[in-house]
């Protein structure tokens, strides 16, 4: 298990490697002048002498493969350059706003499991009932809604209408609900169909006959053989929604005024901010990694079939 | 005299309200940036105008009046500005405001002179001279008659501290710490959440009634509609864009608790239509464009009403540009019949011809601008039904700044700068290629003349010829029709009731929060 993770660990600097030179070159594909984009922000007129000067400034005038190595040299060391919109390090101001997403995403994984487990328990429980059809209401609502629609929704209900919650900023776990639960809606939906479909099958499969067949109490039958084996798929779907979840707070935090990483990077890509456009998917890259590696973990210990490393041969 | 000077402001200071605990609330969608002076992007204006002052100040009826500078002198070439520095001005870490500041601040300027290079007085300023403690001199290379409504923008041209400037003087790399003489000073930012500014104790003119700032960060205009709708802000203030127009206008019918207004004219949007460029190098074409586009309607429905339509490239309001000329009208069957006249004949497809080649031309447009977007449809609809054939090109911003650069267009969204660069600066700016009001100038047989007459005017030091040479210049392009003026961009403001004393600065970029008030609280500072 230990090997597994070290190993699993030691990939990450080579694909760390292919990520910054994948992104670095499609970056410099697109089309588009980021010293233009710098004048745009500067409100300069692009004259040429004044394009010739911005790029010379940001570091835009030498060879591709001067500035690529160059900017890996200084990213071995921890520099990432400065940013081309704000002029600050790259990698600080990331990390001054990476929290406040974790904060987010964090709470909208934990509400969305708090609340899809039972309610996709719920409706598996009563297969055919209002209970049921209740739930797949909500679930198909909650696919369906895009999430800034919601979040708009929200702050015109909660903020505008009642009064009830700060319609932005960060600070108060009021100042959570909202984009929290306007990002974790989708996630929740599928988690809760998920464990409602995958609860059905491990209840009608023939282990858990045998079970009860066996005479064990029904908490037992369901807790560790239906509730356990249908919670394998529900891990898969929740690893994978962790990007969900930090894509969603891209758009909700421009909504929210919430001071995260998503906010900082969506600026970044329409200011054609390379460094920090760089940056971030380095950061993320190891965020997801880290991600799945978790996943993988909670597999071994939800399904013993399930062995890890060199155990698995 | 400067000790005189010291108890008056002392003495106002005194008189002036007691401030209040409440702090006022504006939102930006940025933070305002480390605030260094001398530098662009990613200083926010209003906030470098907050903390820095200038020499001297551009007043809304188009006038240069003192500001730092009490007096100046120009000599009878036009070359030497001499000014009389204000007394008993400090900078807000005590320093006194006097020539060598201003001096060295010139100085630092100059230094990182490329980066200035697209302003005219940054190229012409030959030397910078200190002739007493309170005489500052400058000197040009040339006459430039726009020389102080420079010195009023709200960057390069301001001062900083010399103490808090950056190694060895400069400024370019950075200064240590953003100390001016203005009402405001910064105090502290967080990143993606919010800057506060505190009053300057020190200030020269009177302590502002509120004695902070607090500027939230909020990126999207609806947010920040909620966020003035539910109290997180008092005010929002700036150019159309900073709340979506119908909650401009929701808000304004929610008076009393909302008080909302609409500034003069400030800039001009417009289409340039190119010359260079088939088909619109044909003068019958670019007049039935500006005949064939109803912009009553299309100012009443997209644009809510809120901007005035434009008849011209400059507002009548703008210094120089009240000239009488004659509007291309909207008039449908004018804009047929000199398309016909001019041999363009419809085709079956409704599409008109010449010689085989349709009149068909592209439009460019940003993409991500969905105001842009509604009237580049309504044009094209409009122009369909006189016979032209309208491609819409949607484009990034950059892209679209690129194409005005480079000339790649027949038809392409642009708008004058606004105070206090119109005219001056902005048809200076027309004399240089990189612009898309040479690109689309640069068809026509006299644009040379054109040049010239810019030059011209740009020099002229006596105010009746200056005023002769752009009434040439305006008619001149008026009658080209290289312009499609749209409607006249406008500031908007909307604050609640429990602030008073807003109203609009001369430019855009000057905000005059230290006149703003909490409600109930008398004026007459």
């Amino acid at each position: 298990m230990l090997r597994f993770v070290a190993a699993r660990l030691a990939l990450i600097p080579p694909m760390l490697l292919g990520v910054s030179l994948l992104v670095f070159l499609v970056l410099r594909l697109g089309a588009g002048d980021p010293a233009l984009d710098y004048l745009r922000l500067s409100q300069v007129p692009p004259t040429d002498a004044a394009l010739a000067d911005a790029r010379a400034m940001l570091g835009l005038d030498r060879p591709l493969a001067v500035q690529y190595l160059d900017w890996l040299w200084r990213a071995l060391r921890g520099d990432f350059g400065l940013s081309y919109a704000t002029r600050r390090p790259v990698l600080p101001e990331l990390l001054g706003y990476l929290p406040a997403t974790l904060e987010l995403a964090g709470t909208a994984l934990a509400v969305s499991l708090a609340l899809s487990l039972p309610l996709g328990a719920w409706a598996a429980g009563h297969r055919g009932g209002w209970q049921d059809r209740l739930v797949r209401g909500i679930a198909v609502l909650g696919v369906s809604l895009p999430n800034f629609w919601v979040a708009f929704l929200l702050v015109v209900v909660f903020s505008v209408g009642l009064g009830w919650l700060p319609p932005l900023g960060r600070g108060t776990v009021l100042h959570l609900v909202m984009p929290a639960l306007a990002i974790c809606l989708m996630s929740l939906s599928v988690n809760a169909r998920l464990l409602r479909a995958s609860m059905l099958e491990a209840a009608g499969s023939r282990h858990v006959l045998y079970a009860r067949l066996r005479g064990l109490p029904e908490g037992a039958v369901m807790r560790r053989h239906v509730v356990r084996n249908a919670l394998v798929p529900v891990v898969t779907a929740t690893g994978m929604h962790v990007g969900e979840l930090l894509g969603g707070a891209l758009v909700v935090e421009t909504i929210f005024a919430w001071p995260g990483v998503g906010r900082y990077a969506v600026s970044a890509i329409y200011d054609r901010d390379y460094p920090v456009i760089q940056c971030f998917t380095l950061v993320m890259t190891v965020v997801f990694v880290l991600c799945n590696l978790a996943v993988d973990i909670a597999y071994a210990w939800l399904d013993p079939r399930i062995r890890l490393g060199r155990e698995a041969a | 005299m400067s000790k005189l000077a010291s108890l008056a402001a002392a003495a106002l200071t005194a008189l002036a309200l007691p401030a209040s605990g409440r702090p006022l609330t504006y939102s930006w969608p940025t933070n305002v940036g480390p605030l260094n002076p001398h530098l662009y992007a990613p200083n926010q204006m209003f906030a470098q105008a907050s903390v820095y002052e200038p020499l001297v100040t551009y007043r809304p009826d188009g006038s240069v009046g003192p500001w730092l500078a009490t007096a100046w002198t120009v000599s009878d070439d036009g070359r030497i500005y001499e000014f009389s520095l204000r007394p008993g001005v400090t900078f807000s870490d005590g320093a006194p405001f006097d020539a060598a500041a201003v001096k060295a601040n010139f100085d630092a300027i100059l230094a990182n002179r490329p980066r200035h290079a697209w302003l005219d007085l940054a190229r012409q300023i030959a030397r910078t001279e200190v002739v007493g403690p309170l005489t500052f001199r400058l000197v040009l290379k040339e006459p430039h008659e726009p020389t102080l409504k420079e010195l009023s923008l709200p960057r390069p041209f301001r001062f900083v501290s010399p103490a808090a400037m950056g190694e060895g003087g400069t400024t370019a790399g950075g200064i240590r710490a953003p100390v001016g003489t203005g009402p405001w000073r910064l105090v502290e930012t967080r990143l993606g959440v919010s800057d506060t500014f505190a009053v300057n104790p020190t200030y020269w003119g009177g302590t502002p009634a509120f004695e902070r700032l607090v500027v939230k960060v909020i990126p999207d205009p609806n947010t920040r509609a909620i966020a003035l709708q539910t109290g997180e802000v008092d005010l929002v203030y700036g150019a159309a864009g900073q709340i979506p127009s119908e909650a401009f206008l929701r808000l304004r019918d929610q008076a009393p608790a909302f008080s909302a207004a609409v500034s003069a004219p400030l800039a001009t949007r417009v289409l340039a239509l190119n010359s260079a460029r088939f088909p619109t190098d044909d003068r019958a074409v670019r007049l039935a464009i500006n005949r064939a586009v109803d912009k009553d309607t299309l100012v009443r429905t997209v644009l809510d009403g809120i901007e005035p339509r434009a008849d011209f490239l400059f507002a009548p309001t703008v210094p120089y540009a009240d000239i009488g000329l004659t509007p291309h009208g909207f008039d449908r069957a004018a804009a047929e019949r000199l398309l016909a006249e001019a041999g363009w004949v419809r085709g079956s497809d409704g599409v008109r011809a010449k010689a085989g080649r349709p009149l068909s031309v592209e439009l460019a447009f940003v993409g991500t601008n969905a105001q842009q977007k509604a009237i580049a449809e309504v044009i094209q609809a409009d122009l369909a039904r006189v016979g032209i054939a309208v491609r819409l090109v949607g484009e990034e911003e950059s892209a679209i700044l690129a194409r005005q650069k480079d000339g790649r267009f027949g038809l392409i969204f642009g708008e004058t700068w606004g105070p206090p660069y119109d005219p001056a600066s902005f048809v200076s700016a027309m004399r240089t290629p990189s612009h898309a009001d040479y690109q689309a100038q640069s068809g026509l047989p006299d644009k040379p003349a054109i040049d010239a007459t810019i030059a011209a005017a740009l020099a002229a030091p006596d105010p009746g010829e200056r005023r002769r040479l752009y009434a040439h210049l305006l008619s001149t392009l008026h009658e080209a029709a290289v312009y499609l003026p749209i409607s006249h961009a406008v500031a908007i403001e909307v604050h609640r009731s429990t602030i008073a004393g807003v109203g609009f600065g001369a430019t855009l970029n000057e905000i005059p929060f230290a006149a703003m008030r909490p409600a109930g609280i008398g004026a007459g500072r």
